[in-house]
């Protein structure tokens, strides 16, 4: 068995040890929370460690497959279950278990108190497990798979305080519109499949290269079948609705699942499968209004629509939690923007740095919450710089580099996107304009979150109260800003180009040159970002340095309410289900219960009645019905195959 | 090996129906004894089929013994790739069955007695190869259907609902019965033999007449499809499961509802291919009625007991299509269905039995927040419900999967549309009143009169211990189902898809 060991095998320890440890948790020791949570942690942790050794040993290499599984052989379709180790996946291995560290380390403070904490990390735990499936995954069905059990585990957590209506119908509707978009993908898959006869990439890729015509017809619908899983995953619009109600999940939940990395698994796949949208677009005969539109131009519009409604959403929210959730969106919406703008590197890269920063202003909401008694409306807090200055001061990092100020993280990845908009070949001036109002939305919004929340006077008996959180959370917050304020240069972005575009040329310099490279090589991006932050700060500051409350309202009247109130998209979804499945479900049980088993069966009891009496009046004996027409059937057959 | 897994229900009932009425804890040792040594047997039957020696017509475990010789009929068993996983998957069901009937109280000798029949008549039809034998085990089983409803049955509706069942299973099973006289008659009277294997090999070699074909297809399609709960023949499942005591609910919807299945697949498809091709298309449209109608059914019920009972009518239209679709992927995949909704249709309606235990009740709008006071119970039933919805890792997902795989090739027109409305189906239906299940039964708050509730304890846990761990067991590794199911699918598929002039070599071209 251990003949062909492969070094690269390893990598089968990766994904088991969370679903071990998850299965431990859920058979043996649930009860007891805080075993459960060491289990859960070392669990992690350790993945975290061997994850980097992986990256140690093959971050130069191009792709290392393991010893695949063969886990569905019937007939055309083969199924073999295997990891992928390439630079793509690597870093977003590095990423998922890194962060995901910290965060269970994190929740082992937070969840100290709730009786159920066994089940908390169980889940967590399994949630570690499906994600590592997608990000190591080596075919689209594998990926699936990882997908729908990502899907489960953010249900479980969502719904974790299930005793709470609003998080019980909040992970209903998470997973049900999960579910619209997974419609999509796996029609998707089955078309890519029907169409070139395998589900593996690395297939995919060799037959693409091969014979490129027999894509031609069915990429561009093909593609955007498995775009509609990123939609739900990712929040895009018109699939963004359950994310910001996931919020009612723990707050390291949302960190973790929401923010920082399973949201991020539709850009990531996006990224992986990027090489089936390269094919000319032809549309089929029915969808030939699309004509001139590639299944990219499509992506990027839905991108930086999803960017800007929802940092406009973002303006007007008072719960934390529910701005950052916002802001996820937002920034969610850039990543698919700049993948359908050909710059999946742009799109990793700031998936890469938004995982640290947007899981430290999780971590950070949720420290601020705790210490607040749950509460979670940024108008009743205030001043509480001074009470939690490592809550404040690893905040506020994150804010900065979400805002893009150089030289932090956000700032280097969000110039390539915005660089990617403004290219001459592939970028597009509207969507350009669009992510630079992004930009100057997003500063403004959190401008007004840091001033609301940390500065200024308590508003209220619980924030005059708090103070500090314990030191297990306070240390993961203060880990984390590290890689957010130093993430630009690590060189990220030329270690996902040498996957993603070879032909990009690597650039290396020294700290200097690397901290202002992005004002030589695409200066009017790097300029139009850093302007927009500048003016969205200016225009917070003047708002709501010293508000007592919020004045917007006010200034803006009924568009303030309308990005409060999510622009009604809840309210005409629910109208558009009513009206439709509620409808035709109403009609389908009134159907079965007065047509088909109301007049077929009593009908049907009728006319028996009548052939049974008819019967008593003829036989005069019980001969059962059943005697009856057994003959009868025999005579008819009979009469059948003597014709 | 087989006659064992068979004989032993039958002894049990015999040996039950021996001892006094009051020996209750003897009478249930005796069922669950028998029931277990079945699943033990059986487990030991489907590790070893790989290993096993195949026999006349590639079937393994053979055993024949003559019946009537005058008449041709010979007890005959034996087990391919197919019913291999059927029978074992009955076993388990029907142990998880006799687990789950603590909650009879009354009458139990003959409660056990019937049981034990219809397990054995269950297991003893998937089991025969001989027709005769094939029909009358189902009907041995489908009487004791009957009777517990209507003895041991529950709510307001029980008369209706056995009146109901009845009438319609048995109608289903005459229409079967004259397809099946048909079908022997097809046969010149000096080489008429009831024997499966031996119509398969004469019809292979003398396919039948195409308008022969044409007349008893729809016969034992429409037949076996009222046993399975075809779409429009379907609303006396939800009412007669509604009504059913537990075990009676969990081994007719489980297992006997699959033999419509199992004879559509052993006998209608090999032995009438033109028929197939002209029929198979209705069957496709009807299965999309299971799948979509019923599920948009599903989601309007507010008993717990109706919503799963739609809900298992709409899973069958998953099997109707991979058979409709007529090719290998398509036709493994209807198995592994049969065989993944088997095990769940069984868990749900224990689960939903053991809740009604402790509510009395399973109106959903009455519960809430019963996961506080169940967390194995609900725990599972979540399980359940998201293998209900095809998640991965239970075997439910594989089989819907190849199933949709396969219909995408198939060739009835506009397959891929079928495809289409089956995901939407599967996918977002399915889960939309799975979820909205568990919503109004475990999650919320917890109401006051719910206080007593109490959770299942350690040996009460077995049944659905057991069936969960099949369905997480082929979820993670279907191969245990589909390299068995493989070959034998493949035969079938060859046969169906036949010209009238055989032609083996073109067929082995097509099975690459």
């Amino acid at each position: 068995m251990f003949d062909d060991f492969k070094p690269e095998d390893v990598a089968w320890i990766i994904l088991f040890l969370p679903l071990l440890a998850a299965a431990g948790i859920a058979l043996f020791t649930k009860r007891d929370g805080k075993f459960s949570a060491q289990i859960s942690i070392a669990a992690v942790a350790l993945t975290f460690l061997v994850s980097c050794g992986l990256f140690l040993m093959f971050k130069d290499a191009k792709l290392v497959p393991t010893t695949p599984l063969n886990w569905l052989n019937i007939g055309d379709l083969k199924v073999e279950l295997g990891l992928r180790l390439d630079p793509l996946s690597l870093l977003m291995l590095l990423v998922v278990t890194g962060v995901g560290t910290m965060i269970h380390i994190y929740s082992f403070g937070y969840m100290k108190e709730d009786r159920c904490m066994g089940r908390y990390f169980g889940s967590l735990s399994l949630f570690m497990f499906s994600m590592l499936g997608i990000v190591l995954s080596n075919n689209l069905v594998m990926t699936f798979i990882f997908w729908e059990l990502v899907g489960v585990s953010s249900y479980l957590l969502i719904g974790f305080w299930y005793e709470k209506p609003s998080a019980a119908d909040a992970c209903k509707k998470a997973f049900i519109t999960n579910r619209l978009g997974d419609f999509g993908f796996i029609l998707g898959i089955i078309l890519v499949w029907a169409t070139l006869g395998s589900v593996s990439f690395d297939e995919l890729q060799q037959r693409l290269l091969k014979a490129p015509e027999a894509w031609g017809g069915v990429a561009a619908i093909a593609g955007l079948l498995i775009f509609c899983g990123a939609m739900g995953k990712s929040a895009m619009f018109p699939l963004h609705v359950w994310l910001p109600d996931a919020m009612e999940g723990p707050t390291p939940v949302s960190a973790l699942i929401h923010a920082a990395t399973m949201v991020a698994a539709g850009v990531y796949m996006l990224c992986r499968v990027f090489f089936l949208f390269g094919a000319h677009t032809v549309w089929p005969e029915f969808l030939s209004f699309l004509n001139g539109w590639s299944a990219l131009d499509i992506i990027s519009w839905i991108g930086g629509f999803t960017a800007l409604i929802a940092a406009l959403m973002a303006v007007q929210q008072n719960d934390i939690k529910r701005i950052l959730a916002y802001s996820t969106l937002s920034q969610l919406g850039y990543m698919v923007m700049a993948v359908g703008l050909t710059g999946p590197t742009a799109a990793m890269y700031h998936l890469t740095t938004h995982a640290f920063f947007k899981a430290l202003l999780f971590l950070g909401a949720g420290s601020v919450i705790y210490a607040c008694h749950h509460e979670q409306d940024i108008w009743h807090m205030g001043g509480l710089k001074k009470k939690m200055p490592v809550t404040f001061w690893t905040f506020l990092l994150g804010t900065l580099a979400l805002c893009g100020l150089p030289p932090l993280s956000g700032f280097y990845s969000k110039d390539e996107i915005l660089a990617a908009a403004a290219d001459p070949v592939h970028g597009n001036l509207f969507l350009f304009i669009i992510a630079a109002l992004v930009a100057l939305l997003t500063t403004f919004y959190m401008s007004r979150l840091v001033l609301v929340t940390f500065f200024g006077a308590n508003r209220s008996d619980h924030a005059d109260h708090a103070h500090e959180s314990p030191k297990v959370m306070a240390w993961p917050l203060v880990i984390l800003a590290v890689p957010t304020v130093l993430a630009g240069f690590w060189g990220i972005d030329s270690f996902l180009n040498r996957q993603l575009a070879p032909e990009a040329v690597a650039h290396h310099g020294n700290f200097l040159e690397t901290m202002f490279a992005p004002f030589g090589h695409a200066p009017l991006a790097a300029f139009v970002g850093l302007g927009a932050t500048v003016f969205g700060f200016s225009l917070a500051y003047g708002v709501y340095a010293h508000a007592e409350n919020d004045p917007l309202p006010e200034k803006l009247g009924f568009l303030s309410r309308a990005m409060r109130d999510r622009f009604y998209f809840d309210e005409i979804y629910s109208g558009l289900i009513a009206i439709t499945h509620e409808a035709i479900s109403r009609l389908a049980n009134w159907f079965d219960r007065w047509i088909i088993a109301g007049l077929g069966v009593r009908g049907l009891h009728g006319s028996t009645e009548i052939v049974g009496r008819a019967l008593r009046l003829v036989q005069t004996g019980n001969l059962q019905t059943y005697a009856f027409l057994f003959v009868a059937g025999l005579v008819l057959v009979l009469l059948f195959a003597m014709k | 090996m087989l006659t064992s897994i068979i004989l032993l229900p039958f002894l049990a009932a015999l040996v039950i129906l021996l001892m006094p009425r009051d020996y209750r804890v003897g009478i249930r040792g005796v069922a669950l004894l028998a029931t277990l040594g079945s699943l033990l047997i059986a487990t030991k039957m489907f590790l070893g089929y790989e290993a096993a020696e195949a026999g006349v017509g590639g079937y393994k475990f053979i055993q024949r013994m003559p019946w009537v010789e005058s008449l041709g009929i010979n007890y005959f068993v034996g087990v391919d790739g197919i019913n291999v996983g059927l029978i074992f998957m009955g076993a388990i069901v029907a142990f998880a069955a006799a687990c789950v009937s603590w909650e009879i109280k009354t009458n139990e000798k003959l409660y056990y007695v019937l049981l034990m029949v219809m397990t054995g008549g269950i297991l003893g039809a998937f089991a025969s190869l001989d027709l005769f034998f094939f029909y009358a085990f189902h009907e041995f089983a489908l009487i004791p259907t009957f009777i517990m409803i209507g003895v041991w049955g529950r709510g307001e509706n029980k008369n209706y609902a056995t009146y109901n069942i009845t009438l319609y299973l048995s109608a289903g099973a005459l229409i079967a019965l004259v397809g099946l006289i048909g079908l022997y008659l097809q046969v010149p009277a000096a080489q008429r033999t009831f024997d499966i294997v031996a119509l398969t090999e004469y019809f292979r070699a003398n396919p039948m007449a195409t308008n022969a074909q044409h007349f008893i297809f729809p016969l034992l399609m429409f037949g076996f499809g009222i046993l399975v709960s075809l779409w429009p023949f379907h609303t006396w499942a939800p009412l007669g499961y509604g009504a059913a005591p537990t075990a009676t609910a969990m081994l007719h919807a489980g297992v006997l509802k699959k033999f419509g299945l199992y004879g559509l697949i052993r006998i209608a498809l090999p032995l009438m291919p033109e028929g197939a091709k002209q029929w198979l298309n209705v069957l496709a449209l009807l299965c999309l009625g299971n799948i979509l109608y019923c599920g948009w059914v599903a989601m309007r019920q507010r008993d717990l007991n109706q919503l799963i009972g739609n809900s298992s009518v709409a899973h069958m239209g998953f099997v109707f299509l991979g058979i409709a679709s007529l090719n290998l992927i398509g036709v493994t995949g209807a198995v592994v269905v049969m065989i993944a909704h088997g095990l769940l249709a069984a868990l749900t309606f224990a689960l939903s039995g053991y809740i009604r235990t402790q509510t009395n009740t399973l109106n959903m709008d009455e519960m809430g927040g019963l996961l506080r006071k169940l967390p194995f119970i609900g725990a599972a039933l979540v399980m359940a419900m998201m293998a209900g919805c095809g998640l991965p890792g239970f075997a439910n997902f594989v089989g819907e999967l190849s199933v949709m795989f396969g219909a995408w090739k198939a060739s009835f027109g506009h397959a891929k549309w079928f495809v289409v409305a089956a995901a939407w189906g599967g996918l977002v239906i399915g889960a939309i009143y799975m979820l909205r299940a568990v919503r109004s039964v475990l999650h919320g708050e917890l109401s006051e009169k719910w206080n007593d509730v109490q959770d299942a304890v350690l040996w009460r846990k077995t049944p659905f211990v057991l069936l969960l761990v099949a369905l997480v067991a082929f979820g993670f590794w279907p191969r245990l189902l589909t390299d068995k199911i493989k070959p034998s699918a493949e035969a079938i598929v060859k046969m169906a898809t036949a010209t009238k002039v055989p032609e083996p070599k073109v067929q082995t071209a097509q099975a690459k």
